[in-house]
């Protein structure tokens, strides 16, 4: 009980120590540079990556890519957008999960590959910090 | 008790090494394993009848021992094959104390998807009832806000799934997004004196969310058949036309059951408050009944009070004057009065009462929350409300308080 326990109180501790500062980066909504993908909604990128919609008004397929779970990037993203914790997001996931609804996006490492998929295909989606917006990428929205 | 909680818990902690390690891996795999699963106990004073989360288990916590990890302990694992876009199976399977007190595996689901377009899609095999807003994940502890989904409501209908197809068509107009699903389906139901069947089962739910904001219709109906009190329905049918009529109004024998629920809830993060009706109807000895509930939270980081208020009562008569027994033969009268009073104690289990919960979840790691529940639940004038396993010295229509601990996981 008692290693029980101590394996407990540590994964607590690391989990609180991944950093999760909110406000401090800018995060751009990202898709290809020749994305045929007007600018977008807060609504409609919460919709998008909440896994409630998997198409455009416009009829365009769209597929969300994720940044890593605990990264600040991430944190700071859903925060704007849906007003999700970390907490709430894998609920809302596990619902869907395990009501045969739906999958999480898949996750990449870091924003240098979500530009590099998202630039691979008009039907992704990602979001990166804006000092990373570069001319392979056209920003849909900012999250402030 | 130790004993049964710890393996729960360290299962849960070696499935979280292999959750996080698969992180970067951006290809979508064939198949997926995932899994839930909650420690729980609870505790309470009372020890002539037992409180339960569910009435189609053997037992809960009260006569049966003032402590109990029957109540809310569960342990589900799910695998998904996706084996095109557009084809898919998810069989899940479910432990958790059943009818015959054993926690032996029952397949929750087993069905086929095709996804016909991005917002059509159909299902056949076993799938989930589309009911009041958290039945479909009601038994993922962890999805929820509170220990258990309020008994009030969520016991009008106790089954989860039913074997048979079903379709969801979403609709997107602006931002709102409104899910529609139906099915049709049947099944069969083994509880402790024998095995019900639910046959033309027909569900209908249709759920919109726009923000934060999440509200579901749902109707299920279906054809009931349930043999428990059938030896004194035959013994009614011997007393003629009168007798006859008293069966037929009150045996289960292919009845229409249907239950109907309306619930809303409002969640943009930082609080979430929401609310449901419903009401059951059976056409027969388990009555017609009405519940509702309303809860809010609020979410200190990781740290999230709650508060829920319930309510269940019949709309459908606790007694009956039976079989009149004036101008019958000693004998008979004896008998009639015998069936008279077996009936009225049927009619009298249907349950009323209102609760009270308290309680705060403790979301301490990356997978698993810890929740603190009272509940104080007040029972109807003459009533054993949702209680099971009445005892002879219990006072029915007091009060019962539970307290309970659990340790919620997904994987």
């Amino acid at each position: 009980m008692h290693i029980t326990t101590g394996i407990l109180l540590a994964t607590a501790l690391v989990a609180g120590a991944i950093p999760a500062k909110t406000g401090a980066v800018e995060v751009i909504v990202v898709v290809g540079a020749n994305a045929p993908i007007p600018s977008l909604t807060l609504a409609q990128v919460a919709d998008i990556f909440l896994g409630r919609t998997v198409a455009l008004p416009n009829g365009t397929a769209i597929v969300p890519i994720d940044q890593l779970d605990g990264s600040a990037i991430r944190h700071e993203f859903y925060a704007k957008t849906t007003g999700k914790s970390p907490q709430l997001l894998k609920a809302h996931w596990s619902k869907l999960i395990f009501t045969g609804q739906g999958e999480p996006p898949r996750e990449v490492a870091d924003s240098e590959a979500v530009k590099k998929l998202v630039a691979s295909s008009p039907s992704y989606i990602g979001y990166i910090e804006r000092a990373a917006v570069d001319s392979t990428v056209k920003a849909v929205l900012a999250a402030r | 008790m130790k004993h049964r909680i710890l393996p729960a818990i360290t299962a849960s902690i070696l499935f979280f090494v292999p959750a996080l390690a698969h992180a970067d891996e951006p290809s979508k795999p064939m198949f997926s394993f995932s899994g839930y699963g909650t420690a729980g106990l609870s505790h309470t004073t009372e020890n002539q009848a037992d409180f339960t989360s569910n009435v189609l288990k053997a037992s809960g916590v009260g006569s049966s021992g003032n402590w109990s990890g029957d109540v809310d302990s569960r342990f589900g694992v799910q695998l998904t094959a996706n084996f095109s876009p557009q084809f898919s199976g998810v069989l899940q399977l479910t432990s958790e104390q059943r009818y015959d007190k054993t926690y032996r595996p029952t397949i929750e689901w087993a069905n086929l998807k095709y996804q016909v377009t991005p917002n059509l899609s159909a299902r056949a095999g076993r799938i989930a009832l589309p009911t009041f807003l958290a039945a479909d994940y009601r038994k993922v502890g962890y999805v929820l806000p509170w220990a258990r989904t309020p008994v009030e409501l969520y016991n009008l209908i106790p089954i989860t799934n039913s074997d048979g197809v079903d379709f969801t068509y979403r609709l997107h107009v602006g931002d709102w997004t409104n899910v529609i699903q139906g099915s049709v389906g049947t099944t069969s139901i083994q509880y402790s004196q024998g095995t019900a069947t639910a046959t033309a089962i027909r569900g209908f739910s249709s759920t919109t969310e726009y923000g934060a904001f999440t509200a579901r219709l749902s109707y299920v109906q279906g054809d009931l058949s349930l043999g428990l009190a059938k030896p004194l329905f035959d013994g009614f049918r011997q007393f003629g036309p009168q007798g006859a009529a008293i069966a037929d109004q009150y045996d289960i024998d292919n009845k229409r059951v249907s239950v109907v629920g309306l619930g809303a809830s409002y969640d943009p993060g930082e609080w979430f408050a929401m609310g449901e009706l419903g009401r059951g109807t059976t056409n027969s000895f388990l009555g017609a009944k009405s519940a509702w509930y309303l809860s809010a939270g609020y979410r200190f980081g990781k740290i999230s009070p709650y508060l829920v208020v319930g309510q269940v009562w019949a709309d459908s008569n606790v007694s009956d004057p039976g079989l009149s027994v004036t101008g019958l033969p000693p004998q008979l009268a004896g008998l009639a009065s015998g069936l008279n009073g077996g009936l009225n104690a049927l009619l009298g289990a249907i349950g009323e009462q209102r609760s009270i919960a308290v309680g705060s979840r403790w979301d301490l790691v990356k997978n698993g929350a810890i929740k603190l529940q009272y509940d104080r639940i007040t029972l109807g004038a003459g009533s054993l409300g949702n209680l099971v396993l009445e005892q002879p010295g219990f006072r029915r229509g007091g009060t019962v308080n539970v307290v309970s601990a659990v340790f919620d996981f997904v994987f």
